[in-house]
């Protein structure tokens, strides 16, 4: 089997003492839907802070693509294409929604204030282009009615779709959903998900996806993870995790 | 006759809110557009009008050398506090920004040998040597006078501060509308946000505090010009305050905000100067003082309490989160 795409291993962090993320390792394979589960509190989160740059490891290595990222600050993972979300969504409230999508572009010459005035054409291009991608995104998020109102007019569960929307735009190898079903509407969770596998079949990204909803996490994830107070308990098939007894435990609290 | 009718006076009104508008578009740049709380705005203001005296009295160059290399000196200056104090959080940042600008006040103060001390730029040169930095822009200013056909330095000065001020709010106004500008109010919203999608949060900070401290650069060499003569206490921390009330006045996050801004609070502030009429000629002068920072207070609490947008903002704005 090729390396993975993202390998975590022995990774510690401390808060005052409190080991949140305590020895964890783990590995998230090119073109896998990995998802990460765990009771309150057990590191998830911090993991993802970790892994996204957000911040550092006291120990232990994070590599993607078989390079160390754990010295990297968070603008270069995001860069290399190891883009996140967060669990509460980030909309930029004073910008519109289109905006939102338009930043996440990579490769606007126009970032560089000069080059609006050197390189004024390849910007515009590329503008352009960027923004035919925008509409599509948003029209996959079923964003497009809303896509010159401020982004925070929206409701919270289309803020999480805005937050997906942007995270695609960056094109990504490796995308990281904190709970990203989290104030989706029932409705819309089955087509996020649909969303979800075809960003993986058709685009060939990688995603590592926190849930707590176990029936989306079991149906359309490859692998799981799990974690339990910090570090990482089981891994597996849904169906080898979802019959581990240490699982069973450390997620229901009693075994059955 | 009333000064309030004299149009001389009024064209020095409109020189200082031309000045003023520079300067606070410098901080409209770092607080409108990048969310930099900048509470010591006038310490580059003081560098750009003290690098400009200093090397034009001191190294004998020409005012127009001079001119540039103090406003690339305030960038540089806005550059370096960045670099040690950007990380961080928003609120420490402001506190170690207004330290700055007292710092700077209080070397322009006692550095004798170098900024002339608390006498000013009158001290600058040798004793019985005239420290004069302004007899070239003096020459060009009864130059552009003959030119434009208008009766005072002043007038000249107007249409040449204003002509500034304007390019420059065009300028910013351009540029905020670029890919880069995005990036800036991106961060200004969220920095978290725009560090996962990739973007340098620190370095555009950076270039809003170099845009903004080179504007703060520029408000200070016209200052320098205007008035012939300047010390320490003309960059008091209650100059920065002017600006965040420009800015506030106008509108956060819109560039012509500032120009209106700063038209408003220049009549509101040099306007209310002369009250020699009824009814405030029944009060005598002392009174007639306080009464003026009463009526400039309850103006602005008016406006801001009315139009907490700013006149130009966009109030739906204020309520988003």
């Amino acid at each position: 089997m090729s390396p993975a795409l993202l390998e975590v291993r022995d990774v510690v962090r401390a808060f005052d003492g409190v080991r949140a993320v305590d020895g964890a390792s783990l590995d998230v394979h090119e073109g896998s839907i990995t998802s990460l589960i765990g009771p309150n509190g057990a590191g998830k989160s911090t993991l993802f802070d970790l892994v996204s740059g957000f911040r550092r490891a006291d120990s232990g290595t994070i590599a993607f693509g078989g390079h160390r990222i754990d010295r990297l600050p968070a603008y270069r993972i995001a860069q290399q294409g190891l883009v996140r979300t967060f669990q509460t969504a980030r909309a930029l409230t004073r910008m519109t929604v289109l905006e939102n999508v338009l930043l996440a572009a990579p490769a606007q010459p126009g970032e560089q204030l000069h080059r609006n005035v050197l390189r004024r054409a390849a910007t515009r291009r590329r503008e352009r282009e960027v923004r035919a991608r925008a509409h599509e995104l948003l029209e996959l998020v079923r964003l497009s009615r809303h896509a010159e109102e401020q982004a925070g007019t929206l409701s919270g569960g289309q803020r999480k779709l805005l937050d997906f929307a942007r995270a695609l735009m960056t094109a990504p190898r490796l995308v990281l959903l904190d709970e990203p079903m989290a104030g989706v509407s029932p409705a819309l969770r089955g087509e996020l998900l649909e969303q979800v596998v075809s960003m993986r079949d058709e685009h060939g990204v990688t995603v590592l996806l926190v849930e707590h909803d176990l029936e989306v996490v079991m149906g359309a994830s490859d692998r799981v993870v799990v974690m339990s107070d910090g570090a990482v308990i089981a891994a597996g098939t849904p169906a080898q995790v979802q019959d581990d007894a240490r699982v069973i435990d450390a997620y229901l609290g009693v075994a059955t | 006759m009333s000064v309030l009718a004299s149009g001389e006076f009024w064209a020095f009104v409109g020189v200082v809110a031309g000045i003023y508008t520079i300067l606070a578009l410098g901080l409209q740049v770092e607080f409108g557009f990048a969310g930099l709380l900048n509470f010591g705005h006038v310490a580059f203001m003081a560098i750009g009008a003290y690098t400009m005296a200093i090397l034009v009295v001191k190294a004998g160059l020409s005012t127009w050398l001079a001119a540039p290399i103090a406003i690339l000196a305030a960038a540089v200056a806005g550059v370096l506090l960045g670099v040690t104090t950007l990380r961080l959080r928003a609120d420490y940042f402001a506190i170690v920004t207004i330290a700055f600008s007292e710092i700077v006040r209080y070397v322009a103060t006692n550095e004798d040998g170098l900024t002339g001390g608390s006498q000013g730029t009158i001290n600058l040169a040798k004793t019985g040597e005239a420290a004069d930095y302004n007899v070239e822009w003096q020459r060009f200013e009864d130059w552009l006078q003959g030119i434009l056909h208008v009766g005072s330095n002043d007038v000249a000065m107007l249409v040449l501060v204003w002509a500034c001020a304007l390019s420059a709010t065009a300028l910013v106004w351009l540029a905020i509308r670029t890919p880069w500008g995005r990036v800036l109010r991106a961060i200004r919203e969220d920095e978290d946000a725009a560090r996962s999608l990739g973007k340098n949060a620190f370095g555009y900070k950076l270039q809003a505090l170099a845009i903004g401290s080179a504007l703060a650069g520029v408000a200070g060499v016209f200052y320098a010009w205007q008035f012939a003569f300047f010390s320490p206490g003309d960059f008091a921390p209650l100059l920065t305050f002017f600006a965040w009330m420009i800015v506030i006045l106008g509108g956060v996050g819109r560039a012509w905000a500032v120009p209106v801004g700063a038209l408003v609070f220049g009549v509101l502030f040099a306007g209310t100067r002369f009250f020699d009429f009824v009814p405030f000629t029944w009060f005598d002068s002392a009174e007639r003082a306080y009464l003026r920072l009463i009526l400039i207070g309850l103006v602005i609490i008016g406006l801001v309490l009315f139009r907490p947008q700013g006149i130009l903002g966009r109030r739906e704005e204020l309520v988003l989160e």
